[in-house]
């Protein structure tokens, strides 16, 4: 299996010779152990350590200090019987934790930042330049920890024994990029063993080879095709090629990152686990409320659930609505890294939905037109998300005035695109059945199609090897 | 589990018959066999190739006998045959003409006719040099950037610096390879395909990271890095490159040499490169510049982080001690661009 051919990883993601010598090994122990809870949960504990080490050792003392940092904080608000101070608990429990991920993920972006205002000043660089290395992983895995620690407190859950958080924050299927499974969803599977007659193989089987087609044959192919060349040097190409190329980066963002989440879900099928799904056709969507419905379903829940209800989500008025929206959606493009693009994208899906918000029941668009519009201003918004800077964003919108050759109009390439896109709107989706008639195929026919297609797939693979999915720098 | 009735959950759609764990381990396994069966050599390669280490290790216990199995059966060749066309690149991981099939691991795979001792041409010399009336400066349309994990980011940011001039930048970095390991990639093969394919006015070599391999000499001797014969070896290799990648004298090639790295073990070894390098390019004084990037940021041989750049003190260097980040990239592109702008028409 050479998925990762030419490229030795640094770290053991899905789609490698490592993991495929890892999983195995997990999933039988697994289900050996599983009946005896009191092994198999430290067993459990250990391989997810042991798959985050892959990436680096050091990370793991930060995942275990934010394991018992929680535990200590949600058996403390248990406890305590007074609501203040099971509140103050809550919310150091919290900064605790954004203080975490602010150091590692938005550090050098802010001491640049300051830094280079205060010189503008001529009042020097206070602020001494780090270079930290980000945690694989650490976005999902402080959101993940931030669920718990609030569902505790807010009643919905009794904190779990230590190894269970330990179980819910590490578990290596969703650990490096998701979905974000929430504390209340996970924690009681872990009430106690899974039953080994209902597991869900073939769906588990489908969703791992789905993922590992969207990822490898579909999204990898655009980005080495059309998406990196066009976004690396937008000033080199002309409107053609920069209009193909946005449709096909939101075709390959999807296909990146729904992949990997398949196969995160279709693992933890495997092991007998359920997770919450994270994308429903998001391209079919016909206003931004529902495309948000649609895409990264965990994150958007999480950011409603965490974020914008708190804030008084739409009760308090038509300003604070607008308010507490646009702090959403600039706090869930900070989410995904510190750079002003991610902050554009989220200030675009923030103005785009206080503009649906405000003209709801008003203006009655025809729903066709409604995807129209929201289609293409979502791939538009896509332009700074990719782009590595503002300056580089803007000189891409501005090819789109610069008419000239199609030079990398390819028909796989505009097929892909476009077959990926149309596939989303239909209303049956026609490949379901297939999928159906797959899941329900005897398991040695899973397994040798699961074979087939995994040879088929690296085949398509170049000398490069697999590139890290895109949500892992998240 | 109590389904979240806000959230939809995966089983939650039409699937398949819920099957037992047993169903799992069988479905697994027969994937396993038949994926090792198939692709035992891939493995085995694959592990061969990766940095010495625990992962590598365990890679490599797999690797060894299912790749003695599937040598035994026509299976890895069958599929190979059935899923060439599939692939999006060809296979340079040696053969004939690379270095790897070359006497001392090195010889000469130029397009040039080379040979160990170049020939001296005309366009060896530079007519300011002789006193002689300046020739017209070539124009620069196609540039070649290329090499290792070192050439990313320079090479998205040097096309960027030259697009406004008109000139079409192809990038091909290989992660991953060396001159010195060719069980990857061989670099005598990649170079005279690209050289082929692209014929570049100017190339722009930026490798080094992944240096510091044994070579294997007449007879099998293993030839350690990073003595002289080691060096000699290294010399060789670069500058069968360099001439293939001069075309003849037609075009420039700028090589940047490396910067040194933070890890003392892997400095001995960047020493090794830059004095091979300064050797190899003697030959070809008026068409391979060599572009000191040790003296730009890491001034007498020593290791820095940050460096002052246009006034202000600024990181250069990525967390692994060994790249540029984007901003050590600008300050490597504008050196290559300013130096390529010399050398060419209209660009500037």
């Amino acid at each position: 299996m050479c998925l990762a051919r030419g490229r030795p990883y640094p770290q053991m993601v899905f789609p490698t010779i490592q993991f495929a010598v890892f999983f195995p090994i997990v999933l039988v122990l697994s289900w050996a152990l599983m009946k005896r809870q009191r092994v198999w949960k430290p067993f459990m504990l250990t391989a997810s350590f042991v798959f985050y080490s892959a990436a680096n050792w050091t990370f793991c003392i930060m995942l275990a200090g934010m394991i018992l940092g929680n535990q200590a904080a949600a058996k403390l608000i248990h406890r305590s019987e007074d609501q203040r101070r099971r509140k103050l608990i809550v919310v150091l429990a919290v900064v605790a934790d954004l203080a975490t991920l602010g150091v590692f993920k938005y550090y050098g972006f802010f001491a640049t930042e300051i830094n280079a205002t205060l010189d503008s000043f001529g009042l020097g660089l206070p602020i001494p330049l780090a270079d930290i290395v980000l945690p694989v992983g650490i976005s999902f895995i402080t959101f993940q920890a931030i669920s718990y620690t609030v569902d505790v407190y807010r009643g919905l859950i009794t904190p779990a024994t230590t190894i269970d958080v330990g179980l819910y924050l590490s578990f290596f299927p969703h650990l490096v990029a998701g979905p974000i499974v929430r504390a209340k969803e996970f924690i009681p599977q872990l009430q106690g063993p899974r039953d080994p007659r209902k597991v869900a193989v073939g769906a588990g089987v489908a969703l791992i080879v789905i993922g590992l087609v969207k990822k490898v044959a579909i999204a990898d192919f655009l980005a080495r095709e059309i998406v990196d060349p066009v976004f690396g040097v937008p000033q080199a190409y002309s409107a053609p090629d920069a209009i193909l190329a946005s449709y096909a980066y939101a075709v390959q963002i999807f296909c990146d990152f729904s992949g990997y989440t398949d196969i995160a879900i279709g693992l933890a099928l495997l092991l007998g686990y359920v997770f919450p799904q994270n994308f429903d056709r998001p391209y079919r969507a016909a206003s931004f409320g529902e495309f948000w419905r649609r895409w990264h379903m965990t994150l958007s829940r999480f950011l409603r659930d965490f974020l914008y209800i708190p804030l008084g989500g739409n009760r308090k008025g038509k300003l604070k609505t607008v308010r507490n929206l646009m702090i959403t959606m600039l706090l869930g493009g900070l989410w995904h890294g510190a750079a002003w693009g991610f902050i554009l994208w989220g200030a675009i899906h923030g103005t785009a939905l206080v503009v649906e918000h405000l003209f709801r029941g008003k203006i009655k668009l025809p729903r066709w037109l409604g995807w129209v519009l929201v289609f293409h201003i979502v791939v538009l918004a896509w332009i700074p998300f990719r782009a590595p800077d503002l300056e580089l964003a803007g000189a891409f919108y501005g090819r789109f005035l610069e008419w000239g050759p199609a030079t990398l109009w390819t028909a796989p390439v505009v097929i892909v695109t476009f077959l990926v896109i149309a596939y989303q709107l239909l209303p049956v989706r026609p490949l379901d059945a297939i999928r159906v008639r797959f899941e329900q195929l005897h398991p040695v026919a899973l397994g040798l199609s699961m074979a087939t297609i995994v040879v088929l797939v690296a085949a398509t693979v170049s000398s490069q090897g697999v590139p890290p999915f895109i949500y892992f720098s998240f | 589990m109590p389904p979240d009735k806000r959230n939809r959950f995966i089983l939650d759609r039409p699937t398949g018959r819920v099957l037992r764990a047993r169903d799992a381990l069988i479905c697994v396994f027969v994937a396993v066999i038949a994926l090792l069966l198939i692709e035992g050599a891939s493995i085995r390669n694959s592990g061969k190739k990766m940095d010495s280490g625990i992962q590598r290790s365990v890679v490599l216990a797999v690797g060894h006998p299912a790749g003695w199995l599937a040598d035994q059966l026509p299976l890895a060749d069958i599929v190979h045959d059935l899923t060439a066309s599939l692939s999006p690149d060809d296979d340079l991981s040696g053969g004939p003409g690379g270095f790897s099939s070359a006497p001392v691991g090195g010889g000469p795979v130029s397009t040039a006719g080379g040979g160990a001792a170049a020939p001296i041409t005309t366009d060896s010399f530079d007519s300011a040099e002789l006193g002689e009336k300046p020739v017209k400066l070539p124009e620069l349309k196609k540039l070649l950037v290329a090499g290792d994990s070192l050439a990313q980011p320079l090479d998205v940011q040097l096309a960027r610096n030259l697009a406004g001039d008109g000139v079409a930048t192809t990038r091909d970095a290989h992660l991953g390879t060396g001159i010195s390991k060719s069980d990857l990639v061989d670099w005598g093969l990649l170079s005279a395909k690209q050289v082929k394919d692209e014929s570049p006015d100017a190339v722009v070599m930026f490798i080094g990271a992944n240096e510091g391999f044994p070579f294997r000499a007449a007879g099998g001797k293993r030839i350690e890095c990073c003595g002289p014969q080691w060096a000699v070896i290294y010399a060789t290799r670069a500058r069968s490159m360099m001439n293939t990648y001069r075309r003849d004298g037609d075009a420039r090639l700028y090589w940047l040499n490396l910067p040194m790295p933070r890890d003392q073990a892997r400095q001995k070894i960047a020493r090794a490169v830059n004095a091979a390098i300064a050797v190899a390019a003697q030959p070809y004084r008026s068409q391979v510049r060599l572009l000191d990037m040790s003296a730009v940021f890491t001034p007498g041989g020593t290791y820095r982080a940050a460096m002052d750049v246009k006034g202000r003190q600024t990181l250069v260097r990525r967390q692994d001690g060994i790249h540029l980040n984007d901003a050590g990239a600008a300050v490597a592109t504008e050196i290559v661009a300013a130096r390529i702008r010399q050398d060419f028409e209209k660009l500037g």
